[in-house]
């Protein structure tokens, strides 16, 4: 349903050197620098599939999805949604998609909601009935039946990307591209959006790519993710398949039974492989190196007297963040 | 085209009641074109005090040109200025990216999407100076005439709404439209004259690459000729000209529309 095929983007920027100078010479002589935003990326998404794109700012996420929903034409490559060329925006293509920035509004701000739903009925052509129906699925499933009334610009930060939510889905969009959803949300307002997308692609099946910055996010809404870093996926499978392929620790989680001897120092615990300790209380978590998780057990088992012992993988978002930030492919 | 129209109908509503909102910038907008009537109606007045004829045209006749510019100048206020005000900020910020998803033409949506609801007032306003101008003018006028006429009007609003594009447009990639701007607005008070009364190189312009002379200098002399045909397909085939290096220079923009980082 997306196929992007050796996506690349460059975009020229004007370099200045800061100062009046500088400004003044920049009117007879510019500097250009090409600036890669993506690197024959390629990817495939199928219907009802929802796959998280995880990297840092600036590493091309927004500009990938925004070649894919047509808004920005790619430098060399090949992109195809629901058959179409993005770049083409034939209506047809535009009826079936939609996207979703967190950090940009979409409705119109001295309107209420519910007469920019009508706008966009109007836009998107729907049928009364069914614009209706879809309206009041998309209203209970948000919770916002008491705020239908009230100017854009009155509302919360949270309220608002209920309605920008639902104004992306009233045409009921077969391809989702979700940018940063629930950026600058309070906790139960990115629950609420987490689970109405969940629902949501439960119910409609749609294609979605979805970025974000909130690791959280992803894993609960994500099977599949694609790691890209400076214009570049590094990674592209299950979320859980990241555990095996770049995990290089697991968590050793030890109750210290203290009973009749002191608690040993963060010192005594520094064995040999182990690259982290964590105290709390009685709680010792210490980072091992994968391939000597069980030496470094033995050793606990032999040296301390415990009184549980445990072993974790390391958290999911903590790889993914060191996949992003590290040098590490 | 009638969803066009329907879309159109609903910006109409919406714009109306955001209009009504905002009542003291209503009523200063009303005010400051009406002095804007006043003083080109005042300008004319005053050079007829000391001459009876203006590159040809008598008094009654540069008054109902007068009264052609100002429905002109109402109508692009009315219907296009604030979309065109707006244009280069969205093409600037990335704003242009969610009018770029809608299944409509994008050019339609941000050139229509405000209508000035305030200045509509003003277009009754310079509709009525039109009128009077007209009622004023001592000579029979025939109704081929006056059709052409007011055809050539709205076919010169839509020049004008084009040349401004042209100026617009650029900020694709100049990103800055504040020199184009200026430049356009100073070219724009050649609408206010009428033609005749430049020669060589420079009313050649205004007949063609910067046809400000067809706007309403032309549409006037149709209404006084005896054979207006000449004019009036010059007049159209510029406007298609026009409008068909707008939508060029739009889908080259795009193009090079690089959005905005989020």
């Amino acid at each position: 349903m997306i196929h992007a095929s050796a996506l690349s983007k460059t975009f020229q920027v004007h370099k200045k050197s800061a100062g009046f100078a500088a400004s003044f010479k920049s009117l007879f002589r510019r500097e250009w620098l090409n600036k890669q935003a993506l690197q024959n990326v390629s990817i495939d998404v199928e219907p009802g599939e929802i796959v998280g794109l995880v990297g840092a700012n600036g590493a091309g996420k927004t500009t990938l999805v925004k070649i894919l929903a047509g808004i920005i034409h790619p430098t060399s490559g090949e992109a195809r949604v629901l058959g179409y060329k993005p770049f083409d925006r034939h209506n047809d293509f535009r009826r079936q998609i939609s996207l979703i920035m967190g950090q940009k509004a979409q409705l119109w701000w001295d309107l209420p909601a519910e007469d920019c739903f009508l706008l966009l009925r109007e836009i998107y052509q729907i049928p009364h009935p069914e614009y209706r129906r879809s309206l009041d699925y998309l209203i209970e499933a948000m919770g916002v039946k008491d705020q239908l009334n009230i100017q854009i610009r009155r509302l919360s930060l949270g309220e608002r990307m209920k309605m920008e939510l639902i104004a992306a889905l009233l045409h009921k969009p077969r391809v989702v591209f979700l940018d940063e959803p629930t950026i600058g949300l309070d906790l139960s307002a990115q629950m609420a959006i987490r689970k109405f997308i969940s629902d949501y692609r439960k119910e409609n099946k749609p294609a979605m790519i979805l970025t974000s910055h909130y690791m959280e996010d992803i894993e609960k809404l994500c099977k599949r993710i694609a790691i890209i870093k400076e214009g570049q996926i590094v990674y592209d499978g299950g979320l859980s398949k990241v555990i095996d392929k770049y995990a290089t620790q697991k968590i050793l989680s030890v109750a210290i039974d203290v009973e009749g001897q002191p608690m040993p120092s963060e010192k005594d615990l520094k064995l040999a492989h182990v690259q982290g300790v964590a105290i709390d209380g009685n709680i010792v978590k210490l980072n091992v190196e994968r391939k000597n998780t069980t030496t470094v057990a033995s050793s606990i088992l032999k040296n301390f007297k415990i009184k549980d012992l445990s072993i974790e993988e390391e958290e999911i978002g903590n790889i993914i963040e060191a996949l992003i930030r590290k040098d590490k492919k | 085209m009638i969803r066009y129209i329907r879309l159109y109908a609903n910006f109409l509503r919406f714009s109306f009641s955001k209009a009504f909102e905002f009542r003291i910038d209503f009523y200063f907008r009303i005010l400051m074109d009406i002095i804007y009537y006043a003083v080109n109606i005042l300008f004319f007045k005053v050079i007829f005090l000391h001459s009876n004829i203006l590159a040809g045209w008598t008094e009654a006749q540069v008054m109902v040109f007068v009264g052609a510019f100002i429905v002109i100048d109402a109508l692009n206020m009315t219907v296009f200025a604030n979309n065109f005000w707006a244009m280069p900020s969205l093409i600037n910020k990335g704003n242009l990216d969610y009018y770029l998803l809608r299944p409509v033409s994008t050019l339609f949506f941000i050139s229509f999407q405000d209508f000035a609801a305030n200045s509509f007032v003003n277009l009754l306003i310079a509709g009525g100076i039109l009128v009077w101008t007209m009622i004023q003018y001592p000579d029979p006028i025939s109704i081929l005439n006056l059709v052409l006429f007011l055809f050539l009007i709205l076919n010169g609003t839509l020049l004008y709404a084009f040349v401004r594009l042209l100026f617009v447009l650029p900020v694709f990639w100049t990103h800055s439209s504040r020199g184009l701007d200026m430049m356009f607005w100073g070219f724009a008070r050649f609408m206010e004259r009428p033609h005749q009364i430049f020669y060589g190189a420079v009313r050649i312009i205004l007949l063609t690459v910067l046809p400000f002379a067809l706007m309403a200098s032309l549409p006037t002399e149709v209404l006084f000729s005896s054979s207006p045909w000449p004019t009036v397909g010059y007049c159209v085939l510029l406007s298609c000209v026009f409008f068909i290096s707008v939508l060029g220079l739009w889908r080259l923009g795009l193009r090079s529309y690089s959005s905005a980082s989020s």
